[in-house]
This record gives C-alpha cells, structure tokens and sequence, in this order.
C-alpha cells in the first residue's frame, strides 16, 4: 500500500505544482487588465467633428446607469462607431453611483469609461489621475465647448472643471419640473405662476397633482427635483448652490419653505391616493393615472425623459395631442429664468486608444442626434435643432430661454448628505409635520458631512 | 398505576367503537376539522406567496399593475413568457446565472473537503490544543461577517483579487469554514468509538480511519450539509455585493438586486428574473430534500 | 466568457488535486518524521487549511476592524470613541439599534416557538410531510427572491382602487381599507420579521421535529391517559425535553437576527425607520465610505453576540466532559 502511494504521490505532487504555476499566470481571477498608460498618442489621425476616425479594435468596458429603453438606445449611438472603429464596447449597467467610488478607493480595477462621481468628489480623484481631462484626448476641445450648451454653474465654477481643466463630457441632457398635463383633460390656459397652478380645477373625482417617489434603495429623487425647483425659483440661485453645497443650512427659511411649498404637492387634498400612495408608486408609472378612465389626476410634476414612460403604459399617446407640459411655474418674477438642468456625462478613467475613440464620438452631433431621435431627451450638442416630436422642441426652446441653467444640487452632496436627504423627504410626505425635526436632523448631518 | 388506568381505557375505547363507529369518526373528524383548518392555513400561507410570484412572472408587465395576480388563474388569463423573454435578454441575467455556478460549486466542494479532514482531527485526534482552537471556531461561530468586511476588501484590493472569482473562493470557504468545521466535528465525534477501535486493531491509520470509516458513516450529514452550504452560497448578497459589485463576475442574487434599483419601481421586470435565482436552489432542494431531512436529524438530534 | 471559461477549466482540474494532493503531499511529509512523531504532527496538518481560513478571513479582521473602529473615515487618524459616540447619539443608528432588538425579540421568539407550535401540530396528522415540506419551501430561496415575493403579497394600492397587492386584496373582502404595509409606522418592522419569520420557520422546525420524534411516545400518551390537556403536555414534558435543541435553534436565530440585512435592503432600504444595523453598516461602509463608523458598527454586533459566544462556549465545554 504504501509503496503505490509513494509512486502515485510524487506525480500527484508534480501535478499539484504545475497546476498551481498555471492557476497563478492564467485562470482565477477574471478581471480586464488593469490601467494602463495609453500605447501610442492615440487620436492623432481622428478628423475633428466627425466620427471615430477609422478602425481601432480591441476592447472598451463602459459602466452606465442605463437599463432598458435608456440602454437600447445607447446601443443605437454605439453602432455607427463600433462599425466604423471595430471597437467591442462591453457595458455594464451600474445604478448604485457608489460602486466606482469602492473600487477607485480600493485602488481596483476601473472601467474605461463611465459617469461622473459626485461633484464633491471630483477634485480627489482629479488629483489622483484617476479621471482624465478632456483637454489632453479630445482631438478638437475648441469645438467641443464651442456645440456643447453652457456649463453648469457650481457655486461660480463650471462643474467638472478642476484647475481650469474640464474632466466631464456631457451628452444628452433633461430639463426637470415640468409640469405634465393630459391635452384632453386639462383644456385651459396654461398657468403660469404658482398660485394659478394651485387654482386650477380638477373634473370631480381627481386630484390635483399625481406622485411617485418609490425607486427602490433611491426612493425619493423625483421629489428631491421638485424641491430643488422650487427653490431656485422661489428664493434665487445663491442661496441654492450655498445649500446643495453646504454652506446653507436645512433650517433656513428658504428652503424650509421650499419644503412647505412641496408639501402641497403631495398633501392628502391635492395627491392622487394620497401621500400612502405617493410613497409606494414607482416614479414610471405615476403618470398614470394622467391618462386613466376617469383621470385620477391633472398634474404629474416630472423631467423630460417621462413621456417615455407614458408610453408604456399607453403606448398610443401622441405628443401635444394627448399628452404636453406646462412650463415650470413662477414663484418670484426675478427668478423666472433659472432651470434645473440634468446631464448625462461620462468621463474618461483609463486612456487607451479606445476610449479616446469613444469619447471623440460621443459630443458629436452626430452621435446626440441619434439619442435625439430616440425620443425622450435633448442634447448637449447646441446644434441638435431636430427634435422627433413638438414637445420636445418645446423643451428645448424652455432651455434656450432659460437666463441659467444650475445643476442637480441633490446629485452633487456627498452621498451621506444626498441619502440622509432622500429618507428625510420619505419622512416628510409620510408626517409633514415632523419638518421642522427632519430638518435639525437634515443640518447635524451637513455638518458632518462636508467635512471631508 | 398507569398500566391499570391504560387498561380501562382501551376497554372504554373498543366498547365506544363498537356501537357507534360512524358517529364517532364523523365526530373524531369533525374535533379535528380546527386542527386541519389550521394546518391548510399555515401551509396556504407558505405556500401562497411564492405561487403568486410565479403567476406573476407568466403575466404581462401592464395587467401585473391592474390586477392582482390570482385574476390571471380564471379567465380570460393572459400568460405570455414576454417577462422571461425580456430577462433573459438583459444585461447581466444569463451571465449572472453562470457566474453563480462559478462560484457556488467549487466554494462549496473546497469547504466541504477542509471541514470534513478538520472535523474528523477534532473529534478523533489528540494533540495539545485541540481544545484551544477549537474553542477558537466555536467562538468564530457567532463572529458577524460585517466585522470582517473592511480589511478583507482592502486585503483583495492590495492583492489585486477583488471582483474576482478567486476572492469570492476564498471568502465564502472562510465564512464557512467555521460552521461546517463545528457541524462535522459533532457529527464526527457521535460516531461509536468502537468502530475506530476495532480498525486500529487492524492495523488502520488516521487517514484510513478518515476515509474508510468516518467518512462513510457520516454520509447523511455531509449530504446535508453540503446542500445547505451550497444553497447558502447560491443565495448570498452580502458577500458578493462587497466584493464583486460591479465585476462582470457578480452573481444573479447582485445582478437581480442591481436591477431593482435600476428600475426602480419596476418590481414587475423582476418576476421572471426572481423565478430564475430561485429555479435551481429550489430543483436542487426537492430533489434531496429527503436527504437534507435525514441528515438535519441525524445531526441535530445531537443538540 | 472566455476568461470564465479558463476560470472554469482550472476550477474542475485544480481544486480537486489540490485537495486530494494537499492530504497526499502532507502525509509524504509525515511519513519522513520519525514513527514517534508522526501522530504529533499530522493533526496540525489536518487541521491547519480550516484554521489558515479562519484566521485569514475572521481573526484577523477582526482584529483590525477593531482598530478601525476607533480611527476615521479614511483610517488615517485615531479618534479614540468619536465613532461610538456617534453611534449612540445619532438617531438613525439609534433607531436601527432599537429595530435590532425587536429582531432579536421577535424573530427569535417566532421562529422557535411557531416552529414548536408547528411541528407538535404537524405531527398529529397523516398528511404531516407534505406540510413540513411547504413549511420548509422558501428555505432554498433567497432573501433577495423572497422580498420580491413579499413586495407582491404588500402591494398597495389607494382606497378605492382596484388592489393589486395579495395582503390588502384578502383584507378588502372583509372591507378593511388598503394598508400601506411597508410605509406605516405600525406595520412595516411587523412586515419585515414576518418575511424572516417566513423564511427561517421550516429550518427550525425540521429540527424540533425529529427532535419531538424522539421522545417516547409511552411518556406522552401516559401523561393524556393521566388528564393532562395538550398544552400541560406541552408545557411539562416537551418543552423540557426539547429544551437543548430550542436552545440550539435560538442562538441561531439570534445571530441570524442581528445579521439580517437582505429582506430588509430589498424591501425598504432601511426607510420609514425600518433600518437595522447589519445593513447601517453596510450602508456606512458603501454610502458614507466611512470605514471608522462602519468598523464601530461591526464591533457593536460583535459585542451584542457575546453571550452567545459564553453560552456556546459552556456548552461544548460540557459536551466535552461528558465524552
């Protein structure tokens, strides 16, 4: 026995060996290459303006917060670059914004190419080198911020831009508190200041505003933009950025009232199915009850990408026939021009011949115009002038019309801010009269919470 | 005492049964009807749920938010397969699937093996400190997994192992490895020493020991346990969701839980997704669940 | 795939031998000692991959969590007791303090004693497999899989719509308004135990089961025949009885209970003061990125599983001593 044990051993052992060498060098982990500095000064030979440049190949993985319909589209911005470049671009869909934010503190893997984090973020990882800056791989900078729409105001600064140098690249965009009524329903005039809205009549039977809210782990966003709308439009944008940035506290008169203005949106009166309702509905199918037999509802107080939304539940509405939007309404005539803007933005994390590429693709116009067609959305391009349907060349001229465009203050808190925020407006349309302690408890977290 | 009264009992009983034997059934039913009700009760209650899911994922996404899912049983139902059509074709299930394969089976086998040659040394073998380390695992036994979060995702970072399979490897064995070290050792050490005695006699070493005799009699309980550790991983979010996140590598358990929050209210996209986690641990678990019953028992009674 | 599958290959070829191999290799090394020593080492070797583990993946950092925990956000600096202190007067992590506890109180007690309930009640009918195998159904499924189960039983829908949810359609019959379970303070922590309840119950009760088995039939019927009522029986002869395997079970569930974080993740992402402290902790470790804090957490569940650790510990100690 022992003596078959021996022989058998000494070739198990040499088995064991060579299998491990092997498992060390090729298998087990099965993650891309990790970053790496460009092979060639890549892009030399894109022509400006235009598409990719001629065929690159290789591999390109992209995170984005895109799923579904959001997600197919892309795929059809993708196609004419991948044909042209031969490039595998390999996407991951990513909602939790937190994930590259691990692994860029554990010093992991990063994808090539993905959003933006957090404003309060980006000067760290600016610093680290983690993102890259447009100015060093876009081959023509100038007609990138030439087509692009304004920057975004940051307190005095444009977003994304760190030492004079832009890190963000923006490629389609949403206007936010817009008010969507049912053409067939609500017939008047259009409203136009806050007062006029509250004054409108609702067909016996509805209410009048319709809510949502619920977005699994973020549930609470869509009424964190409609505060912040009203914010801005009520009390001005100083004391707006002050507060997304910090230096206004929760309590402050201002934005409690924003707060109390919000709550008549969502109060048992005015709600469709009351506030029991607005905090289980999922944001998407909210606007339902728009379009139902009987409406339950006149009033759905969403961003432009909604309308996508309608459709799925009705999939035979028609723009401006069924469905339109009321511009967001006054509050204070000297604010009137000021509109909460979303961007979609990617950045560049690794500097490969492929992401450079990509990144030259996408502020085409070209490329918007295929997000365009789509539906749903407008662009970052200020040449895009084709919109598929009339209301969103409606949404585009409220753009052109506004006197500023400020960023989504909600998406640019440190992430203990943005969260305590999301579950103190939970609390809100749960017991609106638990403000004044939501809003205590909202400043202790601000004070810790910038301090980093 | 007893003996006289159960006497007069049985004497009782057998004249009753004799003169009205259908009355007293009826009546023994109908006595026994609470217990019955009860019972269809609890079993509709664990049963309901899970059906009601699997309804829903055969529904369309529009009638799920219209109507309850028990109308889709009468007439007219509408079941399509739109929702298992459309899962499968989204980003991350298919390949989600697979990658819990990856994980699951060789974590399970790698535990499964270490546990079993550790338990057998605890239970059979003497040596200083027997007592002392394993004191250490039953104490690891109550060790909340969050305490090891932190520095094992710094350690994979600094190894360059996190998101990968490798990682997940190696962190499931030694989250388990604690369990199933205690879980063998007992069943080890409840096997009659004589057995072992009478193979020493023969001339057998430990490793025979182990293998020949141990083993082999423990069989139930490392069937048992081996269905529960894999099941355990199958279903695992904590562990994946920290140390795989975002790999293309994440399990359908991260990918299902990712897409939740990435449509939001769109629990009705994830019927089908759901069906599918569950599909294999649920095929895996009644196709030996009578060997995961025999091994619990055979196990526990041990207390 | 292509990386998988290389994963895969190496997975099926190398694990293997390198078990098998590693029992081979050491006994090759064994075998070279002198006869005398052999028995001295090769439990050691035995030994040795199970505590490598544990001591890589749970001794260790937990060592070092405990040290994060007195430092800051980014480990940088000691802050001696800042994390705890914030602990114990911030009122979300007070609140999901006080959710564990119910957890622990709730959950445990449910478990064990529905899965005692349960299995005494399941024993007296002829049906008594098929019902323990509902009962003992959604034990494969995952958390992640219940709470969409459960997020469909909880629906809710406004008063007057029609109800889309299982648990407010059932109550409507009887013509009780729609619960928003999830969302009201009275019913939602109820909700989420209950899915854990759900979830656990058949694990306990398989093992009361073949516990109860084991008890002699004579005892029981002789205590009947005697007048006792079932719930005396119950109380005076099977409680005690089954009493090492309901404590077995509820130290169990007691762990469980403080580590449960999926049902509640899913369901409600801590909202509506549902939190509970495995998942603050995971949220201040990913949301916050505040490994000081998330650490305090981790070693505050530690604390709070301390009497397990003596009772577990007490007990392999006498069941040492009786072998």
């Amino acid at each position: 026995m022992e003596r078959n044990w021996s022989r058998g051993s000494r070739a198990l052992t040499l088995g064991v060996a060579s299998i491990l060498i092997a498992a060390a060098c090729g298998g087990g982990t099965a993650t891309t290459a990790p970053s790496v500095a460009p092979a060639s000064p890549g892009g030399g030979s894109a022509s400006p303006g235009a598409s990719a440049g001629g065929p690159v190949g290789g591999e390109l993985t992209l995170w984005t917060a895109w799923g579904g319909k959001e997600l197919e589209t892309f795929q059809k911005v993708l196609d004419p670059f991948k044909t042209e470049t031969g490039v595998e671009v390999k996407i991951t869909t990513v909602r939790d914004a937190a994930q590259l934010a691990i692994n860029v503190e554990a010093g992991t893997t990063l994808p090539d190419v993905a959003g933006a984090p957090t404003a309060d973020k980006i000067p760290d990882w600016s610093q680290k080198g983690v993102m890259k800056a447009l100015e060093d791989y876009l081959t023509d900078f100038a007609g990138y911020t030439d087509e692009t729409l304004p920057g975004l105001v940051n307190g005095g600064t444009e977003i994304g831009v760190v030492d004079g140098k832009h890190y963000m690249m923006f490629v389609k965009t949403q206007i936010k508190n817009l008010l969507w009524y049912n053409a067939k329903v609500f017939t008047g005039t259009p409203p136009k200041t806050w007062d006029e809205v509250l004054a409108v009549q609702p067909p016996s039977g509805a209410k009048l505003f319709c809510a949502g809210i619920e977005s699994g782990a973020d549930s609470g966003w869509p009424a964190t933009d409609n505060i912040e709308g009203i914010l801005m439009r009520q009390s001005g944008d100083q004391i707006y950025n002050d507060w997304w940035a910090g230096k206004a506290k929760w309590s402050s008169p201002e934005v409690k009232l924003a707060f109390q203005t919000y709550g008549q949106i969502v109060s048992e009166a005015n709600v469709y199915g009351g506030p029991n309702s607005v905090l289980t509905t999922a944001f998407q199918r909210a606007g339902k009850q728009l379009f139902a037999s009987p409406p339950g509802c006149v009033l759905y107080d969403q961003a432009t990408f909604i309308p996508n939304f309608f459709l799925e539940d009705y999939p035979n509405l028609k723009p401006v026939d069924d469905f339109n939007f009321i511009e967001p309404p006054s509050f204070n005539s000297q604010y009137d021009g000021l509109q909460e803007f979303f961007f979609d933005n990617f950045v560049m994390y690794n500097d490969t011949p492929q992401s450079r590429a990509l990144m030259n693709y996408l502020w085409t116009a070209d490329a918007q115009q295929i997000f365009v067609d789509a539906g749903g959305t407008l662009a970052a391009n200020k040449n895009i002038t084709q919109f598929p349907d009339p209301v969103f060349q409606h949404a585009s001229e409220v753009v052109k019309a506004a006197s500023k465009l400020l960023v989504d203050g909600s998406d640019n808190m440190p992430a203990e801010m943005r969260t305590a925020f999301y579950k103190g407006i939970l609390n809100f349309i749960k017991d609106q009269s638990q403000l004044d302690s939501i809003l205590a408890d909202l400043d202790e977290i601000q004070a810790s919470a910038y301090a980093q | 005492m007893t003996g006289l009264a159960h006497e007069d009992a049985t004497v009782d009983v057998t004249r009753r049964s004799r003169s009205d034997q259908l009355s007293v059934r009826i009546f023994r039913t109908f006595r026994r009807l609470p217990v019955h009700l009860t019972i269809v009760v609890i079993m509709a209650i664990w049963l309901i749920p899970t059906f009601g899911l699997f309804v829903n994922s055969f529904r369309a996404i529009e009638d799920m938010s219209n109507a309850g899912w028990w109308t889709a049983l009468f007439p007219p139902s509408d079941l399509t397969l739109q929702s298992y059509e459309q899962v499968l074709n989204t980003e991350g299930v298919a390949s989600g699937f697979v990658n819990s394969l990856i994980i699951t089976i060789p974590a399970t086998v790698i535990q499964i093996v270490i546990a079993t040659m550790a338990g057998y040394a605890f239970a059979w073998m003497r040596f200083p400190g027997r007592d002392f380390f394993f004191i250490v695992i039953v104490l690891l036994l109550v060790v909340p997994i969050q305490m090891t979060l932190v520095p094992v995702l710094r350690g994979f970072a600094a190894t360059g192992l996190a998101g990968s399979f490798l990682a997940v490897w190696l962190a499931h064995v030694g989250y388990g490895l604690p369990f199933q070290t205690y879980l063998f050792r007992n069943a080890m050490s409840s096997l009659p020493s004589e057995v072992f005695e009478s193979a020493e006699v023969d001339g057998a070493n430990h490793v025979q020991k182990f293998w020949r005799i141990g083993l082999p009699m423990i069989v139930p309980a490392v069937a048992a346990i081996t269905i529960f550790v894999f099941l355990g991983i199958w279903n695992d979010l904590l562990v994946a969701l920290t140390y795989m996140g975002s790999s293309p590598n994440r399990p359908l358990t991260v990918v299902v839980t990712q897409l939740l929050t990435s449509f939001g209210g769109g629990w009705q996209f994830l019927t089908a997704a759901a069906v599918l986690q569950m599909a294999l641990p649920l095929a895996v678990f009644l196709g030996l669940q009578r060997y995961f019953q025999r091994g619990i028992s055979a196990g526990a009674v041990k207390g | 795939m292509d990386s998988r599958i290389i994963t895969v290959i190496a997975a099926v070829i190398g694990i293997p031998i390198i078990l098998v191999g590693y029992l081979l290799v050491t006994e090759r090394l064994i075998s070279i000692l002198p006869r005398k020593v052999q028995p001295r080492v090769r439990p050691y070797f035995w030994i040795f991959p199970a505590v490598a583990f544990a001591t890589v993946f749970m001794v260790l950092p937990t060592i070092n969590t405990i040290l994060l925990s007195f430092q800051d956000r980014k480990s940088q600096a000691f802050v001696g007791l800042a994390n705890y202190q914030y602990f114990f007067t911030n009122p979300d992590t007070l609140g999901a303090l006080k959710n564990s506890v119910l957890w622990l109180v709730f959950f445990t007690g449910g478990v064990v004693i529905g899965g005692l309930l349960i299995a005494v009640l399941f024993d007296r009918v002829r049906y008594e497999s098929l019902a323990k195998l509902a009962v003992f159904l959604p034990l494969p499924i995952s958390a992640v899989a219940a709470s969409i189960i459960w997020k469909f039983m909880f629906e809710y829908q406004p008063e007057g719509a029609v109800q889309t949810g299982t648990l407010n359609a059932i109550i409507g019959v009887v013509g009780v308004g729609p619960i928003a379970w999830l969302v009201e303070s009275a019913t939602n922590n109820p909700a989420l135990i209950f899915v854990g309840i759900w979830t656990s119950m058949g694990f306990a009760m398989v093992i009361i089961s073949s516990s109860l088995k084991a008890i002699s039939t004579e005892l029981l019927e002789a205590a009947r025949l005697d007048g006792a009522s079932e719930l005396q029986v119950l109380r005076t002869i099977i409680v005690p009885l089954l009493l090492p395997t309901l404590t077995v079970i509820s130290t169990t569930m007691v762990i469980t209970a403080l580590k449960v974080f999926d049902i509640v993740y899913v369901l409600t992402a801590g909202a509506y003061d549902t939190d509970v402290i495995a998942s603050q902790m995971f949220t201040q470790l990913t949301g916050a990125g505040h490994y000081g804090r998330a650490s305090a957490v981790g070693v505050i569940l530690l604390l709070a599983v301390i009497p397990l650790l003596v009772i577990n510990v007490r007990r392999f100690r006498r069941e040492e001593a009786m072998r």
